[in-house]
C-alpha cells in the first residue's frame, strides 16, 4: 500500500493557500456543531455492561464468602502484577486451598480484565463503578473484605440478584465454547459470543482465514 | 482641571479595556472549545460567564513566587514593562471622531515604538527568570519581534502614502467612510503582510514560538505565577486588541460603518476589533506552529520583499494618477 | 513651570543612566540603563516639539539597536569578567583627562549662539507636520547627502555580509572527509574479523 502524505497541488492552489482555507473552513463548521462532551458532575456517562471499573470479589450466596478457589491463575496472568494471594492447605480437606489473603493494588492495576477472563469460577470481576478515590495508597490496596464489600455495594446499586447477573468480561472472547469450564459458559447476549462478538482485528482475520 | 479630565478619561479607557481583556479570554476559550466540539468554561455562572472574574481573583490571591536565582529587579520589571507599553499604545487609538486620548501626528509611529518596547518585557522576563526555557523563549521572541516589526512597518507605509499622514484619525478620515474607500482594496498585499506580521508581533499561533507549550513549557513566562503571570496575559490580550484596532483603522475604515450609531459612535470600531479577535482565535484553533527557520524565512524572504514591492507599486500609482 | 522641571528631571536621569551604564557590573543591567536613557532622550525631543524624532529614537534605538545588543550579550553569555589592561596607565591620569575635557566643554559652552534662521521656523514646522517637513527637506535640499549616507550604510551591510560569510576552505575540509573515509574503511575491514 502506498501512503501519500501530501496531496499534489498546483501553483494556483499554492498561492491561494488552499489547504489553509480548507482547515479554516473545517474549524468554522465545527463551531456550529453540537458539543459531544459530557458536563461530567452534572451528566453521568452511560456505563455499558462489560465496562472494566473497580475490582470486586463475587460473594457466593451459599457460603457468603468468596468463590475463589486459590488457583492463582489471575495472579499469574496479571500483566501489572497487582494481585497477591496467600493460601494454605488443611489436613483432611485434600487439595482444597483456603485463602488467607487476597490483595489487589488498584493503583498498579491497568484494568485489562484478564483476571476476570481467566478465573474458572467467575470469582473476580471488574465492576462498572469508575469514580472512586481515597486519601492514602493503603486504602486503594484492596484486601478481601474490601473486595467483597465492593461487590455487595455494586450489586445493591445494580438492583440485581447474583443468579441473574452475568458479566461479559467473565467470558474469554474469541474462543470456542466447548473446552471452556462450566463457569465460563454464560448466558450472555449475542454480541458477546459466536461470530458476532466484539473482538479484535486478529480474531476476525483468523475467522476469515478459517472460513476460506 | 483639564489634567483631571484627562486622568478621568484614562481611567475609563483603562477600565473598559481591562474588562474587554477579561472577557476576551472567555470569548477565546468558548470559541476554541466549540471549534474542538466541546463546551469551554461552564461552571462559574451561567455558561461560565463569571469565569474571567474567578480567574482574576484566583491569580490575584495566589502566592507570588520569585525564583531564588532570578534577577529580582528584572523579574519584577518585566510584566510591568509589557503591560505598560501595550496600554500606552491605546492612547493614540481613535475610537470615534474625537474619542482619542492623544491625537498626535505620529500615532502610527507611536504604536510601533510601544510594540517594540513591549518586546523588552518578554526579553527581560526570559533573561531574568534564570531558566533555560524562559531564556530560549526570550531569545526567540527577540528575533521574531525584530524581523516582523520591519515587515509590519513597511506594510503600513502604503497606507501612509495613500492617506498622506501618520495620524490615525486622519487615516480614517482619508478613507472617506464609504465601503469602497477602505484601504483593504488598494492595499490588499499590504494587508496580507500586515496580518501575518500582526500575528507574529503578538506571539499568537502559528507564531507562538516564544511560549511554545510543547517544547518550552510556557516560554518566557515559565517561572511566573499569580498576578505577574496574569499581567503577562493581560499584556498579550491588550496587544491583540491594539493590533486589531490598528488593522481596523488602517485597512477597514476605523469607526465608519453603514450608518451612524447615536450615543456610542465607537460601536463599529469595536465590532471590527472583535472580528479581528475572532480571526486570531479561529487561527489558533486551526493552525499548527511554524518551525523556527520557517518563521525567519517567511519574515525575511517573503513578507519584507512583498511589503517593499507594495510600497513601490503604491508610490508609482500615486505619482501617476 | 512644568517645562524646566521636566528638563532638569530628564537631564538628571540621562546623566545618571549614563554613569550607571558604564559602572554596573551586569551587562544586561547596563543595557537597561541605556534603555531608560534613550527614553528620557526621546522625552527631551518631545520637549523641543520634535515628535517624529522622538518616535524614531525609540523605534530605532530602543526597539532595534538595543535589542540587537541584548541579543549579542545573551548569545555570548559572559560568565566571567574580561580583564583588559588599561589603555591609559594610571587611574588618576584618565580622571584628569576626563576632568580637563569637562572643564573645556563648560568653557566653550557660553560661546554657543542660536543658529541661523532656516526656511522652516517652528511655526511652519508645526503647521506642515514634522514628518512632512523632514521628508521635504531630506528629499529635496539634502538629497545627495542622504543618498551618500544610504550608500555608506549599504557598504557597511555588504561588508558585514562578506565578513560573516563562511569561505569554503578546501584544505581542512578535505582532511576531515579523508579521515571519515579512512575510519569508514577501517570499520569495514574490522567487521569481518
Amino acid at each position: 500500500m502506498q501512503i501519500q502524505y501530501k496531496k499534489k497541488r498546483n501553483l494556483l492552489q499554492n498561492l491561494l493557500l488552499i489547504e489553509m482555507a480548507q482547515g479554516m473552513w473545517l474549524t468554522l463548521r465545527r463551531l456550529f456543531t453540537k458539543p459531544i462532551t459530557l458536563q461530567y458532575p452534572h451528566e453521568m456517562p452511560k456505563v455499558q455492561r462489560g465496562f472494566r471499573g473497580q475490582h470486586a470479589l463475587v460473594r457466593d450466596p451459599e457460603t457468603s464468602t468468596t468463590k475463589c478457589i486459590g488457583c492463582m491463575k489471575c495472579a499469574m496472568v496479571c500483566p501489572s502484577r497487582c494481585i497477591r494471594i496467600r493460601i494454605h492447605k488443611e489436613p483432611g480437606h485434600g487439595n482444597r486451598r483456603f485463602i488467607d489473603e487476597y490483595h489487589i493494588d488498584a493503583l498498579r492495576c491497568v484494568y485489562c480484565g484478564y483476571c476476570a477472563e481467566v478465573c474458572p469460577v467467575n470469582a473476580i470481576i471488574l465492576t462498572e463503578v469508575f469514580a472512586y478515590s481515597a486519601k492514602t495508597r493503603q486504602e486503594l490496596n484492596f484486601d478481601m473484605p474490601q473486595l467483597l464489600g465492593n461487590w455487595d455495594s455494586y450489586l445493591a446499586g445494580q438492583g440485581e440478584l447474583l443468579k441473574e447477573y452475568a458479566n461479559p468480561t467473565w467470558r474469554p472472547r474469541g474462543l470456542p465454547e466447548g473446552p471452556m469450564p462450566v463457569g465460563k459458559r454464560l448466558p450472555v447476549s449475542d454480541e458477546w459470543k459466536g461470530k458476532d462478538q466484539v473482538v479484535g482485528r486478529l480474531w476476525r482475520q483468523s475467522v476469515q482465514e478459517q472460513n476460506r | 482641571m483639564q489634567v483631571l479630565l484627562l486622568l478621568f478619561y484614562i481611567v475609563i479607557l483603562f477600565t473598559v479595556v481591562m474588562l474587554h481583556v477579561a472577557y476576551a479570554t472567555y470569548f477565546e476559550r468558548k470559541i476554541i472549545g466549540h471549534m474542538q466540539v466541546r463546551m469551554g468554561p461552564m461552571e462559574v455562572g451561567w455558561h461560565g460567564l463569571l469565569q474571567p472574574i474567578a480567574d482574576g481573583i484566583k491569580s490575584f490571591f495566589k502566592e507570588d513566587i520569585i525564583p531564588e536565582n532570578a534577577d529580582a529587579l528584572g523579574f519584577r520589571l518585566a510584566p510591568v514593562v509589557s503591560l505598560t507599553a501595550m496600554v500606552g499604545a491605546l492612547a493614540v487609538l481613535p475610537f470615534a471622531p474625537g474619542w482619542v486620548l492623544a491625537d498626535i501626528d505620529i500615532g502610527l509611529l507611536f504604536i510601533f515604538a510601544m510594540s517594540g518596547l513591549a518586546s523588552y518585557g518578554v526579553i527581560l522576563a526570559g533573561w531574568a527568570s534564570n531558566s533555560k526555557y524562559s531564556f530560549l523563549g526570550g531569545l526567540r521572541s527577540m528575533a521574531q519581534v525584530i524581523s516582523y516589526e520591519i515587515a509590519m512597518g513597511l506594510s503600513l507605509v502604503g497606507v501612509m502614502l495613500l492617506s498622506g499622514s501618520l495620524n490615525l484619525s486622519t487615516i480614517v478620515e482619508a478613507q472617506g467612510g464609504s465601503f469602497g474607500g477602505m484601504y483593504i482594496f488598494p492595499q490588499i498585499i499590504a494587508f496580507g503582510v500586515f496580518f501575518v506580521a500582526m500575528l507574529a508581533e503578538t506571539n499568537r499561533v502559528p507564531f507562538d514560538l516564544p511560549e511554545a507549550e510543547t517544547e518550552l513549557v510556557s516560554g518566557y513566562s515559565t517561572e511566573y505565577s499569580g498576578m505577574r503571570y496574569a499581567i503577562f496575559f493581560m499584556a498579550e490580550y491588550v496587544g491583540m486588541m491594539v493590533m486589531s484596532a490598528l488593522g481596523a483603522i488602517c485597512f477597514f475604515g476605523g469607526w465608519s460603518g453603514p450608518f451612524a450609531v447615536p450615543l456610542f459612535p465607537a460601536l463599529w470600531l469595536v465590532l471590527k476589533i472583535y472580528a479581528f479577535m475572532f480571526v486570531f482565535i479561529w487561527i489558533r484553533a486551526t493552525m499548527p506552529r511554524y518551525r523556527y527557520d520557517q518563521l525567519m524565512e517567511l519574515g525575511w524572504k517573503w513578507l519584507i520583499p512583498l511589503a517593499l514591492a507594495n510600497i513601490v507599486i503604491t508610490a508609482v500609482c500615486k505619482a501617476l494618477f | 513651570m512644568f517645562i524646566p522641571i521636566y528638563f532638569w528631571y530628564s537631564a538628571f536621569v540621562i546623566v545618571l543612566c549614563g554613569i550607571l551604564a558604564i559602572s554596573l557590573r551586569n551587562p544586561v543591567h547596563s543595557v537597561l540603563a541605556v534603555l531608560v536613557l534613550f527614553f528620557h532622550l526621546a522625552g527631551l525631543y518631545l520637549l523641543l516639539q520634535a515628535e517624529f524624532l522622538a518616535a524614531v529614537q525609540i523605534i530605532v534605538y530602543a526597539g532595534a539597536i538595543l535589542v540587537l545588543y541584548l541579543f549579542v550579550l545573551f548569545l555570548v553569555n559572559l560568565k566571567e569578567e574580561l580583564k583588559i589592561s588599561a589603555f591609559v596607565p594610571g587611574v588618576w591620569l584618565g580622571r584628569g583627562i576626563a576632568a580637563g575635557l569637562f572643564v573645556m566643554l563648560m568653557w566653550v559652552l557660553p560661546s554657543f549662539t542660536a543658529g541661523m534662521k532656516g526656511s522652516w521656523p517652528s511655526i511652519a514646522v508645526s503647521q506642515a507636520g514634522h514628518t512632512k517637513a523632514l521628508g521635504a527637506e531630506l528629499f529635496t535640499q539634502y538629497l545627495v547627502p542622504f543618498e551618500i549616507a544610504g550608500l555608506i550604510l549599504l557598504v557597511a551591510l555588504i561588508g558585514g555580509l562578506v565578513l560573516a560569510a563562511r569561505v569554503a576552505q578546501p584544505g581542512p575540509s578535505r582532511h576531515i572527509t579523508d579521515n571519515v573515509e579512512q575510519t569508514e574503511t577501517l570499520r569495514q575491514t574490522e567487521k569481518p574479523s
